[in-house]
């Protein structure tokens, strides 16, 4: 998989458009995990993540970014699969702590997965556990810096590799991606 | 009714194995299988209504599962928890949702994670897991680490000040 698309390969407007996103980020409020508790530091007064233009959003269809923040058993796999899917493109994921590099504590669950960039494509990652809010900071300012470039492109390769994609989801979610229950 | 003097009325009407407390509010009794569900519903009518949870213990060497019925009773703020050994090879025990009903998901939960049929109990389909595939997960001979590699992967990393670490050690 080609992880930087070169970003001449955007027109005039995509770039303006670009420059827009880099600076009006709105990051979905689907908490996954531990992690979530380092979100409300980072968002309120002394952290401020307003400053940089980030923004909580309740919806899917509404966000930019989504945060993966921290374990994820196969049953949240599939609703995030789902929130993901519902997200409007331009859209970034961001992976929370060691659970989604490597499984963190649950390395051996037979229900929580170990790789979160198999089933979607995650932009960044932060590593720690659980990353501090200027960690967190930091990542939004890199990804900011991403979208800015053109170098945040998973959306893009999500839909260029939909069968691998497709391919991992089924293998851990036992064959079964969408279940109406 | 205190704790001690029921420990010795289940003695006289039952076949107690083994009595053990844990602390002077809390205590373990184990007791055949075949007389546990009498022995439920009497406790319940002496005040241990409360039933907290059901929990299993997979003895894998003496191939038996023991079921643990753990009942609190609100007035004398007393735990008892009364322990039965049944095989692990056919794992069948008759429901006791007819002495507590709450049991219902307790032994659709230990169905799901033992593989312990409930005689009785009609809801047995899996309550957490979705489309599980393998043997019940919390049996001691489920091997989760290689389920996850299996199914999950494996990231390829390497952790660099590890080793220095290592070579200094061994310096020394």
């Amino acid at each position: 998989m080609d992880r930087k698309m070169s970003p001449e390969t955007r027109s005039a407007l995509e770039k303006l458009a670009d420059w827009f996103r880099a600076r009006s980020i709105w990051m979905l409020h689907y908490c996954t995990g531990c992690g979530a508790v380092e979100l409300p530091p980072s968002m309120t007064s002394r952290f401020d993540m307003e400053r940089f233009g980030i923004g909580p959003m309740a919806t899917p269809r509404q966000a930019d970014v989504l945060l993966i923040t921290g374990y994820l058993a196969t049953k949240t796999l599939r609703r995030v699969i789902y929130t993901y899917e519902q997200m409007q493109t331009p859209k970034y994921v961001i992976g929370f702590g060691s659970c989604t590099i490597n499984g963190g504590i649950y390395y051996d669950s037979y229900n929580v997965i170990t790789r979160l960039d198999l089933y979607l494509p995650v932009d960044i990652y932060i590593a720690g556990c659980m990353p501090r809010p200027e960690a967190i900071l930091t990542a939004f300012n890199k990804l900011r810096e991403m979208i800015e470039k053109g170098e945040a492109n998973g959306w893009k390769r999500y839909e260029e590799n939909k069968e691998w994609y497709r391919a991992n989801q089924l293998k851990a979610l036992n064959g079964e991606v969408y279940v109406t229950r | 009714m205190n704790l001690k003097e029921l420990i010795s009325e289940l003695k006289n009407k039952y076949r107690v194995l083994d009595e053990k407390f844990n602390d002077p509010n809390h205590t373990f009794v184990s007791i055949v299988p075949d007389q546990l569900h009498a022995a439920l519903g009497e406790l319940k009518s002496y005040g241990w209504k409360h039933l907290s949870t059901i929990s299993c213990v997979d003895w894998i060497d003496d191939n038996e599962f023991e079921l643990v019925y753990h009942l609190w009773n609100w007035d004398s703020r007393s735990q008892i928890s009364l322990k039965t050994r049944i095989s692990r090879s056919n794992p069948h025990f008759p429901t006791i949702m007819h002495i507590f009903p709450t049991a219902k998901y307790y032994e659709r939960d230990i169905h799901e994670f033992f593989g312990v049929e409930f005689d009785g109990n009609s809801e047995m389909e899996p309550l957490f897991l979705e489309f599980w595939d393998d043997i019940p997960p919390m049996r001691k001979d489920f091997d989760p680490l290689k389920y996850s590699r299996e199914k999950f992967g494996e990231r390829d990393y390497k952790v660099p000040f590890a080793d220095f670490i290592v070579e200094e050690g061994d310096q020394k």
